[in-house]
């Protein structure tokens, strides 16, 4: 295939993953609340894609290969193919989007700036660390594309390749939902289910590139879903050891006279000193690491996966040396709110990790969670906001009276 | 501004106010109910607001400062009833520095090793904290192994020696082995069942020279208009000792005051401070008990916010009209029926404790104020029980004339027992001087009538203390017999 024309000419049809960016924005062309994990594992899938619809990769049953070296003249995917080629010892998909998704960093902002040269974009003139750098400039393309995958959708009708694999990417970022709220497109989760299974793309596309199509998105599926059942299951042990906090009774300092744990850790000042530095040391941690994984530059690629993850360990510690600290007693008055607000803090975020992540197996259950599954998480925040105010004053009345 | 910016600064403007807010409740004033850490024991919840009255260390203290201010609070208010008590552990023993060992397993010195506040889940009978089997700490081995000194008690555990009715603590003035050996074979009931100083009381001779009738009274024309009032306080012991009604309403006038001259100074209805400067003994137990701690002097009084203000070093930026705003919330005086933690009766609920409560204004009948006061606002088996039970009947038969005084008992004879004060007999009116633990009650009450052996067994049967003592023990202590089988020279027990 002949090197595509350079990327700032305007009248080059947009890449799928400039397509896959455009679904990814939402109007203040913030990107949707997808984890930057997901986001960097999409957009590296859909990069191949774009090299595979360009010619230059091929698969067989066991491999990935390169086929033609030469530059399409997009820079991204130009350095991708570059990449791939350069390594040859690594074969499959699958293994190139776990290198690609930790390597390639920046594909998001890479798309962003290609989408401003384009005239999509604008940069916003007084960029703040708490606004969105660009701003929709032309909108047109961005409902086009819609357009195009709601009727889709919401058809029977056989669909394009390329809105197939979109459907697929935008699918793997669970963002249909908050694409299309509408209840009409609520009701046709089967047509996405059968998108996504689909073998059209080899009855329409010369070549091998169904196959290379189905090896990434296999091979994106297997990552994410890797890493979301480990997630999900962190989270769902961290439910169910709050959920022992709020359902096992006290555990009952012995009736005998002399040290025992229960007395050592539940009665004895120092102790319950140390129990309650170690809970205010790993709340911090924790919270610093929930926001840090909403800090762009701190969370790009595998860093984000990585603060999700130290952030939903420290959650289960926090449940762990909660115990430690009051052996699942509330106590009174300010105690007892501030116990609750940090079961409900522990007990929304386990939830949330499992709403997020288990948002596949809910649609195979056939529960759609739809926009309901952000609620866990927007509650965990919730009742983490008073939780300083009450830390602070419960530390304040012990070093009082 | 974006959403997100604007939340977190909201988040951060109402952190800084809460804990603001949490921390002037703490160092200037305010309510501080929402602070407390559990629930306060029935012996201080009346007055857990005024946390000072215990918390008595500077603010931010150490913890050795604190705690020896907190166990200061505490000697100060009970050091007398322990001495009274005879303390069997007073902490005084524990200071000699060769009990360091035992005080490693259990620091006697310190009040809060026993008896720690705001631990409902730990809290025992007499607010003690530490498990029952406490004695353990010291009677284990060595010197103090009572296991090895009496052999009686060779097989027995530790968890039974303070709830058995055999020890206490504190207080084992009817409990010790020679008491125990004087005591012994004493018959269940006294040929001639007395309460000496009720009896003393009742038949003391009465100065009745200066008595008043109805038609002497002095007060207002209106006043005198009422005249059951004025009929209540002529048969009144007020009015046998020549006690006016100006010695009430108006204690400012003159002995020989006119009744227009007592009309001026006229109060309708006066504080309880009229009552305390003739009857000093009374007043000053009755702070100490349940029906008036409020009003012990004691009590922190609430905080002066602009002390705390100066403290933070904020008083010259806080107007004296907020920091009258940050002041403690106004404290009741005295102690309501609805705050009480034993059952009382729905239609008492209202009820203010002060002198008026028991004793009726004008009438001050103290027979009343003996049983039916008490059953006014008291609702629990014992009390209902009492009604038509032995104590009752002998109760009814002395009102009756039938028997002699101090024969009978009321609710006074075991709760407000009386005492002697200066040569006088009195009405302990610390309700809680023969309480808890009920051995308390044995000298100066139950042995008036009953045989050691009998008291000890029948204070150690919870159901027949509910059953306020219709029918027998069914418990038998073995204390007496142990002492006696024991007592010989040389023999421990």
């Amino acid at each position: 295939m002949p090197a595509s024309d350079p990327p700032d000419a305007i009248d080059d049809p947009l890449t799928i993953t400039e397509e896959l960016v455009l679904l990814l924005l939402d109007d203040r062309a913030a990107f949707l609340p997808v984890p930057e994990h997901t986001l960097e594992s999409v957009l590296t899938g859909a990069v191949l894609m774009d090299l595979a619809f360009a010619g230059r990769i091929d698969t067989d049953l066991e491999s990935l290969i390169v086929t033609d070296r030469t530059p399409t003249g997009n820079p991204l995917l130009d350095r991708v193919l570059g990449a791939i080629a350069d390594r040859p010892g690594v074969t499959d998909a699958r293994h190139w989007v776990g290198l690609l998704s930790g390597d390639t960093a920046g594909i998001g902002d890479h798309v962003l700036g290609s989408l401003a040269v384009r005239g999509i974009l604008a940069a916003r003139p007084r960029h703040s660390p708490w606004a969105p750098p660009f701003t929709f400039h032309d909108h047109a393309a961005r409902r086009e594309i819609r357009q195009r995958i709601g009727d889709t959708i919401l058809t029977d009708d056989i669909p394009e390749p390329r809105d197939v694999a979109l459907i697929s990417l935008a699918d793997a970022c669970n963002i249909l939902a908050d694409i299309f709220p509408r209840r009409e497109f609520a009701a046709r989760d089967d047509r996405v289910a059968q998108l996504r299974r689909m073998d059209l793309i080899g009855r329409e596309v010369a070549g091998r590139i169904a196959d290379l199509e189905r090896e990434i998105l296999q091979a994106l599926q297997a990552r994410l879903a890797r890493f979301r059942r480990a997630l999900l299951a962190l989270s769902a042990v961290g439910v169910l050891a709050v959920l022992a906090t709020l359902l096992s009774p006290p555990v009952p300092i012995p009736d005998r006279f002399g040290p025992s744990y229960p007395q050592l850790l539940w009665l004895e000042g120092t102790w319950q000193e140390w129990t309650g530095y170690l809970l205010l040391g790993l709340t911090g941690a924790g919270l610093l690491a929930g926001a840090l994984k909403r800090v762009r530059p701190l969370a790009r690629g595998s860093r984000h996966a990585r603060w999700r993850v130290a952030h939903t360990l420290l959650g289960l510690a926090c449940v762990a040396a909660l115990f430690a600290h009051t052996g699942f007693r509330f106590g009174a008055n300010v105690n007892a709110v501030l116990m609750s607000c940090y079961v409900a803090a522990l007990v929304l975020g386990a939830a949330a990790g499992v709403g997020i992540n288990g948002t596949q197996h809910l649609r195979r259950a056939g529960i759609a969670p739809g926009r309901w599954r952000q609620w866990p998480t927007r509650l965990h925040i919730a009742a983490l906001c008073p939780l300083p105010a009450l830390l602070a004053v419960h530390i304040l009345v012990v070093y009082l009276y | 501004m974006s959403r997100t910016l604007l939340a977190w600064i909201a988040g951060v403007v109402g952190t800084v106010a809460a804990a603001a807010i949490a921390a002037s409740w703490m160092l200037v004033g305010g309510d501080r109910a929402p602070l407390l850490i559990g629930a306060t024991t029935d012996g201080h919840h009346q007055f857990e607001s005024a946390c000072e009255t215990c918390h008595a260390a500077p603010a931010f203290a150490d913890a050795a400062e604190a705690e020896a201010a907190l166990n200061q609070t505490c000697r100060d208010c009970h050091e007398d009833e322990l001495r009274d008590a005879d303390d069997s552990h007073p902490r005084s023993r524990f200071r000699d520095p060769r009990m360091a060992v035992y005080r490693e397993a259990l620091d006697a010195r310190l009040c809060t090793a026993c008896h720690v506040e705001h631990r409902p889940e730990i809290t025992r009978p007499g607010a003690v904290t530490v498990a029952g089997d406490f004695c353990v700490a010291c009677h284990f081995e060595g010197e103090q192994d009572v296991r090895a000194a009496r052999p009686s008690h060779a097989d027995l555990a530790f968890d039974t020696c303070a709830s058995a009715g055999c020890h206490n603590y504190h207080d084992n003035r009817a409990l010790y082995a020679d008491f125990l050996v004087r005591h012994a074979g004493q018959p269940w009931l006294a040929d001639a069942p007395v309460h000496g100083l009720s009896a003393r009381h009742t038949t003391r001779e009465r100065d009745l020279d200066n008595a008043l009738g109805a038609d002497e009274a002095i007060a207002p024309a209106n006043s005198l208009a009422d005249t059951a009032a004025v009929a209540d306080w002529a048969g009144s012991a007020h009015a046998a000792a020549g006690v006016n009604c100006a010695g009430c309403h108006a204690p400012e006038a003159a002995e020989d005051a006119t009744p227009d001259e007592v009309g001026t100074q006229w109060t309708r209805a006066p504080d309880t401070a009229v009552c305390t400067d003739c009857h000093a003994p009374q007043a000053s137990t009755f702070v100490l008990g349940r029906h008036g701690m409020r009003r012990h002097p004691l009590v922190s009084a609430p905080r002066d916010p602009r002390r705390g203000l100066e403290a933070l070093g904020l008083s010259a930026l806080v107007p004296d009209a907020v920091s009258a705003m940050l002041a403690d919330p106004a404290r009741p005086e005295r102690m309501t029926v609805s705050e009480a933690r034993l059952p009382m009766r729905s239609d008492a609920a209202g009820r203010v404790l002060d002198c008026g409560t028991c004793h009726e204004a004008h009438a001050v009948d103290v027979e009343r104020a003996a049983v039916q006061a008490c059953a006014s606002c008291h609702d629990d088996p014992h009390t209902r029980a009492y009604f038509g039970g032995p104590h009752h009947e002998r109760w009814r038969a002395e009102l009756a004339g039938d028997q002699a005084g101090g024969t009978g008992v009321s609710c006074a004879t075991c709760h407000m027992p009386k005492v002697t004060h200066r040569g006088e007999v009195v009405t302990n009116h610390n309700q809680n001087a023969t309480l808890r633990p009920g051995s308390k009650m044995i000298r100066s009450v139950c042995l008036d009538c009953h045989g050691l052996g009998f008291a000890i067994d029948a204070l150690a049967d919870d159901g027949l203390v509910t059953a306020n003592f219709r029918g027998e023990p069914d418990t038998h202590v073995e204390s007496i017999d142990w002492a006696l089988r024991h007592a010989g020279p040389g023999t421990g027990f």
